[in-house]
């Protein structure tokens, strides 16, 4: 039985960390919402202001997991997998790096950079020197099956944990979960890596 | 030509998103690479195309990149002996 030893929600409205609100937000403005999560952070990251929105959302979800659970430090570098998912892949900046010249402009390469979803597990593996197992899928909807069964698996075989992600970021709406998955009740939340149990914690947001 | 670099300076910062750095933070003869700046393979491209869209300035030996992104001074003397 592997366990989920800490869960993060980021929404447009606020962020909350094991179920304990630590912001809300009283704007409209994705740019905003996002800078304020940042500097909550504390820290100064150079590269972070070079991503793009879906990426800045994950680099900030890791942040806020790695934050709750300090135990993440004492992985190695291949321990960690990677499994991340999300509706509508990199829609938003594709539509972005296609405006950039449609005109006759130039192609901004710092935005065609952006223009796969897996970048932002390449951020986090960046950032974070974890260079185990990673996926990321497109899905319709948060899949706890395949979530469960591939962490399963994963931490069966390779990986020792994994960080997992459901991140969203459409026109105007952020919608982020984030959860890490431990072979053991390492903070006793006495959370089992089950599809119910996965798919109250998402819909607890 | 301390306009252009002043200029040069804001468009780098604008353009290669460097919102922890301010105008003032680098020198004319500091390296844009490998320094301070923390510039990357990604950000050379973006200074080409700036150089294309702002200056009209094709670069056509991509070879000649290194010398002429060595600092703002060389980048602005460029521009200055180059722009349309």
């Amino acid at each position: 039985m592997n366990y989920i030893s800490s869960y993060c929600h980021i929404s447009s409205a606020s962020c909350s960390v094991n179920g304990k609100i630590i912001n809300t937000f009283n704007t409209d403005s994705l740019d905003e919402i996002i800078s304020e999560l940042y500097t909550s952070l504390g820290i100064k990251y150079s590269k972070f202001h070079k991503m793009d929105e879906l990426s800045k959302v994950g680099f900030i979800g890791t942040e806020l997991i790695k934050n709750s659970f300090p135990e993440i430090e004492s992985y190695g570098e291949n321990d960690i997998a990677l499994l991340f998912s999300n509706q509508r892949s990199s829609a938003k900046t594709d539509i972005k790096f296609l405006d950039s010249y449609k005109d006759g402009g130039i192609p901004s390469p710092s935005l065609f950079v952006y223009t796969l979803p897996n970048i932002l597990i390449g951020e986090i593996s960046i950032r974070n020197k974890w260079f185990g197992e990673n996926m990321f899928t497109i899905s319709k909807n948060f899949d706890t099956e395949y979530f469960t069964n591939y962490c399963n698996i994963l931490l069966n075989k390779n990986a020792e944990a994994a960080l997992c992600g459901w991140v969203n970021v459409d026109d105007n709406k952020i919608e982020a979960f984030f959860f890490f998955v431990t072979k053991k009740d390492l903070k006793q939340l006495n959370l089992p890596l089950e599809s119910k149990i996965l798919s109250g914690l998402y819909t607890a947001s | 030509m301390e306009d252009l670099k002043e200029k040069l300076k804001e468009q780098i910062i604008d353009r290669l998103n460097l919102e922890d750095v301010n105008v003032t933070d680098f020198s004319d003869d500091m390296p844009l690479f490998g320094g301070g700046l923390g510039l990357d393979s990604i950000d050379a491209l973006e200074l080409i195309v700036l150089l294309e869209n702002d200056y009209g300035i094709e670069l056509a030996n991509p070879e000649e990149g290194k010398e002429i992104f060595d600092t703002i001074n060389s980048l602005a003397d460029y521009i200055q002996k180059n722009r349309k």
